[in-house]
């Protein structure tokens, strides 16, 4: 059948021994690839009790019918894994070249399960399969790895850990093409303790396409539609991600400080216009994809991909740092130790938050541009302060006596939106199932951008519609897997058109929303299953609590109690937030049960 | 005077990122901008309404159309498409 390959790879590291079977064709049908599939998978091989940092969990790594056929943004891949940050089901995405040409060995699912008991590097060469001792390569940092390991961006390409993998910092992130991430939740302590340093993967299978002459209609239509959208055309192309800052900050809704404010007096410096005026020397993009919003940027120190808008804010207006260069070297850099930017930049303002409390003995304090690098370099390598901030703002804040002062939900550190200004961000980010994130539903399309359509940023009741639908959306997209931007500039039904033409399967948008939602519900059910609660779908008392004094956000509070009952019911769960028989019958989903 | 703030590719339209004029609505104010930089108000209105993605607020707040009031101490910020976060 085309679309999808049809064969897993499952790899075990203990024996350094591998095996190949059939993909379950029906399996892929209802969960596509990416995140879905990756999410099913997990279900039969890491039950509760697993502790993520042990021989027994896993690493998924998945792509999805489209990936590699040249649709636009067919390049993504996922990992799926147990998060050792939370401890919830974790599924992270990225971009770049790795993932088509992994589609290109010849696999849709690669499955990494035990632990080698030295460091190894996996090589993929179509579809043979070498362990290479990697004793030698242990300690080395991103950039000098892949280029070591002859990373050739449309030939051969290199995914790996640096330093903070090795050292199973709780934050740190799997690296591909030197500065893409699978970067939230952790899965690169997952890959250093399995002692797996890299997989290179090289391939020459074509994926095939059932309906050739509707795959380039629909290409030429997708590639039109983004050419006349101005968001993929001018918009994300000609400043980035970075240019939300400012926005962001006009509305009040840009966390400040560890969250202690909503607007940041430094946006303007730390901004994507600034970016692009100063420091840009030239746009890059992943395969197959013509909007191209990468940045390559440069200081008297470093050239490299980024800062996104996450970053960005996390070294700048979380930390109180309004010094673009500082923050441009502080991403580089941990891109170079393999860490998770929002998480590191969150953890370092939720020290310097206890520090200037004096509930932490440090010097870290906020606005301090120099103290950046220095506490990333600590962190990944968990000498002095940074072996306490090495495991995340929460196990930091819950050691000092104040877990109220990480800003995380579920433990992961929540991204740049402050959602007193935001009120479904606020929902979103309670209910994520791999905690507070804004790839699982963004709704700052909706609630600030006009994106497809303004809503009233501060509106409660109805809200949860607005999650659900996209969050559900979300999870359909990142189990194609495309990338959201694409989003943007093309409407849901050209995703189930084009999987149709590529698959020969008949979907409609339907269809796709509807996987969505069984992904969404089956990553409720692995949580549920680990032991997680209503009471987890929650945010940090500051953002319950204490509503900013000043800007367009002043006197709000998320109001998250009744959008949460809301949101409960409009899912088809019960009142604890269990879903209910009857949708878990609708959705395929019983017979897991 | 209103302050109208600009942000992305209006401020290389406009050469500056702030500008004022005189006017009791956001219309008003930009009709006001008219005079001193055409090209600006072009790139914002289009058949005498807000282009599509544009984002309007005063004082953060957002004007949803061209009538929405103002006063002399209010801030207009004005955004054309911008993308990003998905
Ligand atoms: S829009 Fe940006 S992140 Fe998405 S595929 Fe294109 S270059 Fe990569």
């Amino acid at each position: 059948m085309a679309g999808w390959s049809e064969k897993v790879l499952e790899i075990d590291l203990s024996t350094q021994t591998y095996k190949t079977y059939p993909l379950d064709m029906d399996m892929a049908r209802l969960y596509i690839g990416g995140r879905g599939l990756g999410a099913r998978l997990l279900w039969d091989l890491v039950g509760p009790g697993v502790d993520p940092l042990s021989p027994e969990n896993v690493l998924i790594f998945t792509n999805g019918p489209l990936t590699g056929t040249g649709y636009q943004t067919s390049n993504r891949f996922s990992v799926t894994t147990k998060s050792p940050l939370t401890g919830t089901i974790l599924d992270a995405n990225s971009g770049g070249f790795w993932g088509m040409q992994f589609r290109k060995t010849g696999y849709d699912v690669m499955i990494v399960r035990g632990k080698s008991d030295k460091p190894v590097w996996i090589e993929i060469k179509n579809a043979a399969i070498t362990f290479h001792d990697a004793s030698d390569l242990w300690g080395m940092r991103v950039f000098a790895l892949t280029e070591k390991l002859g990373q050739n961006n449309n030939k051969r390409n290199v995914l790996c850990i640096g330093p903070a993998g090795e050292n199973l910092s709780r934050i740190a992130a799997i690296m591909n093409d030197r500065e893409r991430a699978l970067a939230r939740g952790g899965p690169g302590a997952v890959m250093g303790s399995k002692n797996l340093k890299a997989i290179v993967v090289e391939g020459k299978d074509r994926p095939e396409i059932v309906d050739k002459d509707q795959f380039k209609f629909l290409l030429y239509e997708a590639r039109k539609s983004l050419a006349q959208s101005p968001l993929t055309s001018q918009a994300l192309p000609e400043f980035g991600t970075v240019v939300l800052m400012n926005i962001m900050n006009n509305v009040g809704a840009l966390a400040t400080r560890n969250h202690q404010q909503t607007q940041f007096e430094g946006a303007e410096a730390i901004s994507g216009e600034e970016l692009t005026d100063n420091y840009l020397v030239r746009n890059a993009s992943c395969w197959a994809c013509p909007i191209g919003c990468t940045r390559i940027s440069r200081t008297e120190k470093v050239e490299g991909e980024g800062p996104e808008f996450e970053s960005t804010w996390a070294f700048g207006a979380q930390c109180g740092i309004a010094d673009l260069p500082a923050i441009i070297e502080a991403n580089a850099l941990c891109n170079d130790l393999g860490l998770d930017t929002i998480s590191v930049g969150s953890t370092i303002a939720c020290a310097m938050e206890l520090s200037e409390k004096n509930f932490m003995d440090s010097e870290l304090r906020f606005g301090r541009a120099d103290q950046l690098a220095p506490t990333i370099e600590a962190i990944a390598t968990r000498s002095d302060i940074g072996a306490d901030l090495a495991d995340g703002s929460l196990r930091l804040a819950t050691k000092y006596g104040h877990p109220e002062l990480s800003m995380s939900s579920k433990g992961l550190e929540m991204p740049a939106y402050d959602p007193r200004g935001m009120q479904g961000q606020g929902l979103l980010y309670a209910t994520s199932n791999r905690g507070g994130c804004h790839m699982r539903g963004n709704m700052v399309g909706p609630e600030v951008l006009g994106a497809p359509k303004l809503i009233d940023r501060f509106q409660v009741q109805g809200k949860s519609s607005f999650v659900i639908l996209h969050q559900n959306t979300a999870a359909a997209i990142d189990s194609l897997v495309l990338c959201k931007f694409t989003n943007y500039g093309v409407a849901e039904e050209y995703f189930a058109r084009v999987l149709s033409a590529v698959t020969g399967i008949k979907y409609s948008t339907g269809d796709m929303i509807k996987v969505g939602e069984r992904v969404w519900n089956l990553e409720r059910l692995y949580n549920l299953r680990e032991g997680f609660t209503n009471k987890d779908d929650t945010l940090p008392p500051r953002l319950l609590n204490e509503a900013p004094t000043d800007g367009p956000s002043k006197g709000w509070v998320v109001q998250l109690e009744p959008m949460l009952k809301e949101y409960y019911r409009g899912r088809g769960w019960d009142e604890n937030g269990i879903p209910t028989k009857k949708k878990l019958a609708e959705l395929d989903l019983e017979v897991l049960l | 005077m209103p302050t109208v703030k600009i942000f992305a590719n209006l401020r290389k339209i406009a050469g500056t990122k702030e500008l004022s004029a005189a006017g009791t609505t956001v219309g008003d104010v930009l009709n006001g901008l008219r005079e001193q930089n055409p090209l600006l108000v072009e790139a914002i209105l289009e058949d005498g309404t807000i282009r599509p993605h544009f984002v309007i607020t005063i004082n953060g707040h957002n004007a949803l159309d061209l009538n929405t009031p103002v006063t002399e101490q209010d801030v207009i910020a004005i955004f054309p498409p911008i993308a990003g976060g998905s």
